[in-house]
């Protein structure tokens, strides 16, 4: 009787389940598109844009693509190239290079280059113009290595408010990495650069389809010769040890470190002394901020013409949330340990703090290892969250000048020089 | 002693049987909601790149990926003008903007970047762009 009850029992509930769900496979097979067109439903897939207000993400929200020499990155276009880097990369201060952010101005860019016949020219007002072979780079110069952050001016875009247009990157345009190469002052030297000049102009290989002399043709900046950050500068032929991927500059970069990354002129070809200053749209109007602090300013002053523009050159002081993510709840009296990277490109970092709280207090982080004045400085704090809620994390920077990270936004035309202390929500859960 | 048709028989009713609550099983956590039904999409990897002999340094072609600009008038024109330098994605990448901001972008295509649009066409672009990329108007 038990038996013979499990028994029908058993078969019923099998029938009922391999029936109903056959039913319910093909129903929902034939039924819906959507399994022809993959679409996820609306709520489990992130908005295609954002906007009129801020970005809520830490990252942009484009599309994950893969390109050559690349992990999946965040795609924000695929032409000319733009690619962010994800938020978990930034766990460790080294960002590989398949994961390095990629950030082209015009759309023709090379994706095979011949050794044999590439040249890096330095021409203009010196006295002895050169053309450099790769094995000259490597033979002629003592090589130099220095962990350096390159950051795009325009890092954190989609978080100004009224947004701005351009590049609507998260904070994921940012890396760092090992540049091996040799002294940009040292190739200067050897060319002999005459009197009378006043800035060394860097171009690469890209080019775009606009008509010649226009800035959708060529991608040109420069540097004034009096700038101390040309002592800094190295040509560099390896990054983390290897060779440059294609999309972050192969067979050679200029590394500019502190600066943003819109001096760091990917396959350089060539290098002119000036006698003038450079006014290519890239150096005028182009990359300018207000010469005001911080390089904020408003919309009103924008528009009435009150603001005097400069040149971007150095990088404001910023710190990174990278873990938790708020991704996972953190059940209530579990230790975890938050986990970051931080940098200025105004010297070292000094000085890392973080709170659980808008309000305070701040307690001081651990510091990583020491990469060197321009890299990610990693950092690391215990925290056990006391109460269930939700908790805003912060953290904070300082670096040697004493510049501290401010809680205010900043806004400007260009969409640059973003570095308001970051803040990550995180849920506290019930454990009991 | 069973024939060999009998064999097979009992077999094929046991797969059978089997395949049944293996996908009832699956539906079943569907319906627990331990799988969503959508389909969040996945991407291809490339393949491994050949390279050449001797001094060439090759990667494979950028891949394109195609832009999702809305249906309607004007599409065309940002299709055949916009899409010269660089891709229309630029156009949804961005935030909602105002018409007088798109009206300024177009003239910048124009007067400092050096495109050549016809003002008809130049008419159109911002007619489309005003159409489905304000605050307004932008639905995806």
């Amino acid at each position: 009787m038990k038996k013979e009850f499990a028994d029908t029992s058993r078969r019923s509930a099998l029938k009922t389940l391999g029936a109903g769900s056959v039913a319910l496979a093909l129903g929902r097979f034939f039924q819906s598109e959507a399994f022809a067109q993959q679409q996820p439903s609306a709520a489990s897939r992130i908005p295609t844009f954002t906007g009129p207000g801020a970005n809520p993400y830490w990252n942009s929200v484009g599309k994950i693509a893969t390109f050559p020499q690349k992990a999946p990155l965040i795609m924000l276009t695929d032409r000319p190239v733009q690619l962010e880097t994800p938020r978990n990369y930034f766990l460790n201060p080294i960002t590989p290079n398949d994961a390095f952010f990629v950030r082209w101005h015009l759309e023709s860019i090379p994706n095979e280059i011949d050794l044999s016949s590439w040249r890096l020219r330095v021409e203009g007002n010196v006295n002895n113009p050169l053309e450099l072979s790769f094995p000259d780079l490597l033979r002629k110069f003592k090589p130099i290595t220095i962990a350096a952050v390159n950051q795009c001016s325009g890092n954190s875009r989609s978080r100004f408010q009224p947004r701005v247009v351009g590049g609507e990157w998260g904070n994921g345009a940012m890396g760092c990495a090992r540049w091996t190469g040799v002294h940009f002052r040292e190739i200067l030297d050897m060319a002999g650069v005459k009197s009378g000049s006043v800035q060394v102009q860097m171009q690469g290989l890209e080019r775009g389809k606009g008509p010649q002399g226009m800035p959708s043709y060529e991608f040109k900046k420069s540097l004034d010769l009096t700038d101390p950050v040309l002592d800094q500068c190295i040509v560099a032929y390896a990054m983390n040890g290897e060779p440059l991927p294609m999309l972050n500059g192969f067979p050679a970069r200029l590394i500019v470190p502190g600066y943003f990354a819109t001096y760091w002129m990917k396959c350089l070809s060539s290098v002119t002394l000036l006698d003038k200053p450079d006014g290519n749209f890239w150096m005028n109007p182009g990359y300018r901020v207000p010469d005001t602090p911080r390089g904020n300013t408003n919309p009103a002053d924008v528009k009435a013409g009150k603001v005097k523009m400069i040149p971007i050159t150095r990088m404001p002081v910023r710190s990174f949330i990278v873990s938790p993510d708020g991704e996972t709840k953190i059940p209530a009296g579990l230790p975890v340990t938050v986990r970051g990277i931080a940098f200025s490109g105004s010297g070292p970092i000094t000085k890392i703090e973080f709170s659980d709280s808008a309000r305070g207090p701040w307690r001081t982080a651990k510091l990583g290892e020491d990469l060197g004045p321009y890299a990610f400085r990693a950092w690391e704090i215990q925290w056990t969250p006391e109460r269930p809620g939700n908790c805003q994390l912060a953290v904070r920077a300082t670096d040697e000048k004493g510049n501290v990270q401010p809680d205010d936004g900043v806004w400007n035309p260009g969409g640059y020089l973003w570095n308001k202390i970051e803040r990550q929500q995180v849920t506290v859960g019930v454990a009991e | 002693m069973k024939s060999p048709v009998e064999k097979v028989r009992l077999f094929l009713a046991l797969a059978g049987l089997l395949s049944i609550v293996a996908v009832g099983v699956i539906y079943a956590d569907l319906e627990l909601g331990y799988y969503s039904s959508s389909n969040l999409g996945s991407i291809a990897q490339p393949a491994p790149m050949k390279q050449p002999a001797g001094a060439a340094y090759k990667i494979s072609e950028f891949p394109l990926y195609q832009p999702e600009l809305a249906p309607g008038d004007g599409r065309q024109d940002v299709e055949s003008y916009c899409n010269t330098c660089h891709t229309p994605s630029y156009i949804t990448m961005q935030p909602p903007l105002p018409a007088a901001t798109w009206e300024a972008e177009v003239t910048k295509m124009g007067k400092v970047f050096g495109a050549q649009i016809p003002s008809e066409s130049q008419a159109s672009i911002l007619k489309y762009l005003d159409a489905h990329y304000t605050p307004e108007t932008r639905k995806h």
